[in-house]
C-alpha cells in the first residue's frame, strides 16, 4: 500500500466519506435497492470498497477503446497528479483472447498489483472482447418438405 | 510535524515551474463530512427572504355557522342571498376560497445561528478535502487532465490586471487542464423543473472550478474575467465560503489557487499550535486519529504482536463443497491413490501386456500326454 500523502486522508476515510453518495454511484429502487457504479476503473461495475476505482490507490480499468481492449492501471505514487496518475495500454483487435487474458494477468495480478481483482479483470477483458466480435449473419433457414417450400413461395 | 509535502506552482500555460510551496497546515485539517453538512444546511438557510400569504386571505367574508338543525355541516357559511356565494362554506382550509392550513407567517424562523468555531472547522475541513483527487472525482469534477491537486497557478499570470479578458481566462483554464470541467458545466445546463423557472432560477447547471485569489496581490480584475464562464466562480482567500467550497454539503470542490492566495493560507488559518493571525482565538482542529489507514493499523507490529496465532495452520477445512470425481480430477485421485502418479508416468495404463506366443510343444510332452 502506497503511503497516503497526508495524515488526515486514507483510502478508508475517503470511502466512508463518499460511500453514501458520489458521482459514480447509480442507485435503483428495483431488485432490493441495487447499487452500481459508473466508475471506469471499476471492473465489476459494483458499488463496493473493493471495486471502487477512484477510492483505491491501486485499481485496474478495462474498457473498450476504439475497437481494441484498453487497460488502465493507477500509479499509487502519483495520487495527487491526476494527469499522470494512470498507466494506459491497449491490446489490438487481433490479439487472441487467451493471450489477452494472459497479458492482463501478467501485467497486474502476477506482479502483486491487485491480485484480488484477477478474476474480475479477466472476466471484463473477455466481455469487452466479446462485445467487439463481429456478428455473423444468421443462417437462412432450410425449409423442410414440399409443403413448407410451397407456403414460402406463396408468401413471397 | 515530520515532512511537509510541497506543491508545485504551475505557470499559466500549465507547465510546472521550479517554484514550490510547502503545503499549508489547513490541508491537514480533519475531513469531517458530518460537520460540513450540518454547517452547510444552516448557512444555506441564511440567504432566504421571508415570504407569507396575506394575513387576510380567506377571511374577507362575514361567514357564520348555521348551527345544528339545518342538515348541513356546522362550518361557517357566507351570509346573505342573491348570489351563489351565499350559503357556501368559508374560512376552513378544506373550503373553496378558504384560508390555507396554518397560514405561513413572515416571522417564521428563517435564519440559523451557527457557532463560529463550527463554521471555521467546516471551512478548514472543506479546504483539506479539496486536496484529494479521489474526493474531487467523487464530487463529479473532470480532473483527469489537471497536473496536480491542489492546483496552484503562479500569481504572475494575474498580477497588475494581467488577466482582464474572459478569452484569456478561458485559454488559461484550458491550458491548466480545467477545460473538461468547464465543458462539463456548459453541457449540463438544463431548464429547471417547476415554478423556480419564474422566480429567477431558470436554469440548473453543475459547478466548475473555484478560483481563489488574494485581492491584495492579484487584484480584482480577474474576477471580472472569470465571471461569464459558466460554472467558474472566484473567491477571495480571505473570505472563503463553505457554500462554494462544499456545494450541497458535499466535500471536494475543484479549487484553483493563485500562488499568493496559497501562500496566504498559513497566515489566515495558522496551524494546530500557532494561532491564526487574522482569525481571533483560532487554532486549526487536530486529527483525533493519528493513522487513518485501517490496513496499516491492522498490519502494524503493535496490533500483530498481540494477536493469537492462526488456528489450524495452512490447511483449512472446507465445508459444503462439491464432491470431486477422482476419475476426472487428478489431484483428488492422487490423494486417494498415490500410486496413480507412477502408474500414469510409466504409462502402465496403455502399455501392452508382454506375452510371448507359446512355443511348439515338446515332443516328449505330447508323447507323455497321449500315452495310453
Amino acid at each position: 500500500m502506497a503511503p497516503t500523502q497526508f495524515e488526515n486522508l486514507s483510502e478508508d476515510l475517503i470511502w466512508e466519506v463518499c460511500r453514501h453518495n458520489n458521482a459514480y454511484l447509480c442507485k435503483r429502487k428495483q431488485a432490493g435497492g441495487v447499487q452500481f457504479s459508473r466508475d471506469p476503473m471499476n471492473l465489476a461495475n459494483k458499488h463496493s470498497r473493493k471495486h471502487a476505482g477512484f477510492v483505491n490507490n491501486k485499481a485496474i480499468g478495462i474498457n473498450a477503446d476504439s475497437n481494441t481492449v484498453g487497460m488502465t492501471t493507477k500509479i499509487a505514487s502519483r495520487q495527487n497528479k491526476p494527469a499522470k496518475s494512470t498507466h494506459n495500454s491497449s491490446f489490438s483487435a487481433s490479439t487472441p483472447s487467451r493471450k489477452l487474458y494472459r497479458n492482463v494477468v501478467n501485467s497486474t495480478a502476477k506482479k502483486g498489483y491487485r491480485a484480488d481483482l484477477r478474476g474480475d479483470a479477466v472476466a471484463r477483458a473477455s466481455a469487452v472482447k466479446q462485445s467487439q466480435r463481429e456478428k455473423k449473419d444468421t443462417k437462412e433457414v432450410k425449409l423442410r418438405g414440399a409443403k413448407a417450400r410451397k407456403a414460402a413461395a406463396g408468401n413471397a | 510535524m515530520t515532512s511537509r509535502p510541497t506543491v508545485t506552482i504551475h505557470g499559466a500555460d500549465g507547465d510546472p515551474s521550479n517554484d514550490t510551496h510547502p503545503l499549508p497546515s489547513v490541508f491537514k485539517a480533519p475531513i469531517r463530512p458530518d460537520i460540513v453538512q450540518a454547517v452547510h444546511t444552516g448557512m444555506a438557510k441564511n440567504k432566504r427572504q421571508p415570504y407569507a400569504v396575506s394575513e387576510k386571505a380567506g377571511h374577507q367574508t362575514s361567514a357564520e355557522s348555521w348551527g345544528t338543525g339545518r342538515a348541513v355541516a356546522r362550518i361557517p357559511r357566507v351570509s346573505g342571498g342573491g348570489t351563489h356565494r351565499a350559503g357556501q362554506a368559508a374560512f376552513g382550509n378544506q373550503c373553496r376560497s378558504g384560508r390555507m392550513f396554518a397560514p405561513t407567517k413572515v416571522w417564521r424562523k428563517w435564519h440559523q445561528k451557527i457557532n463560529l468555531g463550527q463554521k471555521r472547522f467546516a471551512t478548514a475541513s472543506a479546504i483539506a478535502a479539496s486536496s484529494s483527487a479521489a474526493l474531487l472525482l467523487a464530487r463529479g469534477h473532470h480532473i483527469s487532465t489537471i497536473p496536480e491537486v491542489p492546483l496552484v497557478i503562479s500569481s504572475k499570470a494575474f498580477e497588475a490586471g494581467a488577466l482582464r479578458k474572459t478569452s484569456a481566462a478561458v485559454k488559461m483554464l484550458h491550458e491548466v487542464g480545467a477545460g473538461p470541467d468547464v465543458d462539463k458545466v456548459k453541457a449540463s445546463r438544463k431548464l429547471r423543473a417547476g415554478k423556480g423557472k419564474l422566480r429567477g432560477r431558470r436554469h440548473k447547471q453543475r459547478r466548475g472550478p473555484l478560483v481563489v485569489y488574494d485581492p491584495t496581490k492579484d487584484g480584482k480584475e480577474m474576477s471580472l474575467a472569470f465571471r461569464n464562464i459558466p460554472g467558474v466562480e472566484t473567491c477571495s482567500v480571505y473570505a472563503l465560503n463553505l457554500l462554494q467550497l462544499a456545494p450541497g454539503g458535499h466535500l471536494g470542490r475543484f479549487v484553483i489557487w493563485t500562488s499568493s492566495a496559497f501562500a496566504a493560507l498559513d497566515s489566515i488559518y495558522g496551524s494546530t499550535t500557532e494561532p491564526s493571525e487574522l482569525k481571533r482565538d483560532f487554532l486549526l482542529p487536530s486529527n483525533l486519529v493519528a493513522q487513518p489507514d485501517i490496513t496499516k493499523l491492522i498490519n502494524s507490529s503493535e496490533v500483530q504482536s498481540v494477536l493469537r496465532p492462526v488456528k489450524g495452520g495452512a490447511v483449512t477445512k472446507r465445508g459444503n463443497v462439491q464432491k470431486k470425481n477422482p476419475l476426472r480430477n487428478k489431484q483428488v485421485l492422487l490423494r486417494l491413490n498415490p500410486y496413480a502418479a507412477v502408474y500414469s508416468k510409466e504409462g502402465l495404463g496403455h502399455s501392452k501386456v508382454k506375452s510371448e506366443k507359446p512355443g511348439a510343444l515338446d515332443e516328449v510332452f505330447e508323447k507323455t500326454l497321449m500315452e495310453n
